[in-house]
């Protein structure tokens, strides 16, 4: 059980990792050599790369989409997730 | 007669995005009579470019790798200065297109091209204007955070902070952003550093540019929404600065704040934020 919070929110409540397009992505694994948060695992078989650690991701931090040649890599809307940091945040302090 | 430019592209051969950069470089050369950088050659024997690097710079690159935009920074004396620049991958995508797969660019692409190529030619250059250098000139008083033999410094006033360790420092309805200094040392010695375009508009949170140092590379997360007035070109060129001075020479860009208010209900003034360096410092491992 990780006690991570990202702005006063716990880390694993907000949704922000990236999103593999397997109909898109080559494995050509420029995204995971990228990654210094170990977001991403290679594995044996088809599938070659998964998220395997989203709750690492960097909140806000797109900079793996930019070494994806095919353009495989999408991440959540980031005004949604601001907000829903907002809301969380509230809640946080109803509770 | 249009002015005349000396063109850096990628040339990158083994990705669709490499042959569209280097279309829209021959175009631009074609176009303004300007000269054509070979980034190969160039990289090999620099000195056969000395003349055409007579001209105003415009750099163009294919992916985010920015190969072309490096070997600029890369250059000896402390590297070139850009006039203009483009990343066709970025471009393509603002456009609502993607570079496709194909080699080899298609007709709509290489149209496509055509008009980022006119853009280019009719773009304003970028921006130096260092903005409010009096308000942003003030002493900066610091507090500190040891642990082992680190020691962060946090400014106590004028600046806020989000999670993602940068830092904003206002003055008026402006504000400068950078990384702080727990950011810069957890990175170790930076040898790049990529601005924003003046004239952006830079939503909260958006990223700003991007540091990278031999360990990583990382966005730099603008904690203000706002319009990019002016970028530290000194940054661009030794990003060594930011390691040196992260919170006064090693600002990155200047912003014309959006919404200070809304913008500042999810920021750590220096206090909070010195807790936050606080606790991280307590597991820190460079």
């Amino acid at each position: 059980m990780s006690d991570e919070t990202f702005m006063g929110v716990p880390r694993e409540k907000i949704p922000w990792f990236p999103t593999i397009d397997y109909n898109k992505c080559d494995f050509c694994m420029e995204c995971d050599k990228f990654c210094p948060h170990q977001v991403y695992e290679r594995r044996e078989g088809e599938v070659k790369l998964v998220v395997a650690h989203p709750e690492h991701c960097v909140v806000f931090c797109r900079a793996c989409a930019k070494t994806c040649g095919p353009d495989a890599l999408s991440f959540p809307n980031k005004p949604e997730t601001i907000e829903l940091i907002k809301r969380l945040r509230e809640e946080g302090d109803d509770g | 007669m249009a002015e005349r430019f000396a063109v850096l592209p990628c040339n990158g051969l083994d990705k669709a995005v490499g042959p569209l950069a280097r279309e829209i470089a021959l175009m631009v050369v074609e176009a303004c009579r300007g000269e054509l950088i070979c980034p190969v050659l160039y990289n090999n024997i620099p000195a056969l470019y000395a003349k055409a690097l007579k001209l105003p710079l415009i750099v163009i690159d294919g992916c985010g790798t920015r190969c072309a935009s490096k070997l600029a920074a890369e250059s000896a004396g402390g590297g070139l200065k850009v006039t203009r620049k483009l990343q066709a991958t970025d471009a393509f995508k603002e456009m609502g297109e993607s570079p496709g797969e194909g080699l080899t660019p298609d007709p709509e692409r290489l149209a496509l091209c055509r008009l980022l190529a006119e853009r280019l030619l009719s773009a304003p250059d970028e921006g130096t204007a260092l903005g409010s250098e009096a308000a942003f000139a003030e002493p900066v008083e610091y507090a500190t955070v040891t642990h082992d033999k680190f020691i962060f410094r946090i400014p106590r006033q004028a600046y806020l902070f989000n999670e993602n360790h940068c830092w904003a420092r206002l003055a008026g309805n402006r504000a400068r952003v950078g990384i702080s200094d727990y950011m810069q040392q957890e990175l170790g010695d930076l040898t790049f550093c990529e601005l924003p375009e003046v004239g952006v508009e830079i939503g909260q949170f958006d990223a700003v540019g991007s540091v990278e140092s031999v360990k990583a590379v990382s966005d730099i997360i603008s904690p203000v929404s706002g319009r990019v007035v002016a970028v530290n070109p000194a940054v661009a060129e030794t990003p060594e600065i930011i390691n040196e001075d992260p919170y006064v020479r090693g600002w990155v860009a200047e912003l014309e704040l959006r919404d200070l208010e809304g913008d500042r209900a999810l920021l750590l003034d220096g206090e909070a934020y010195l807790a936050l360096v606080r606790q991280k410092a307590a597991d820190y491992r460079p």
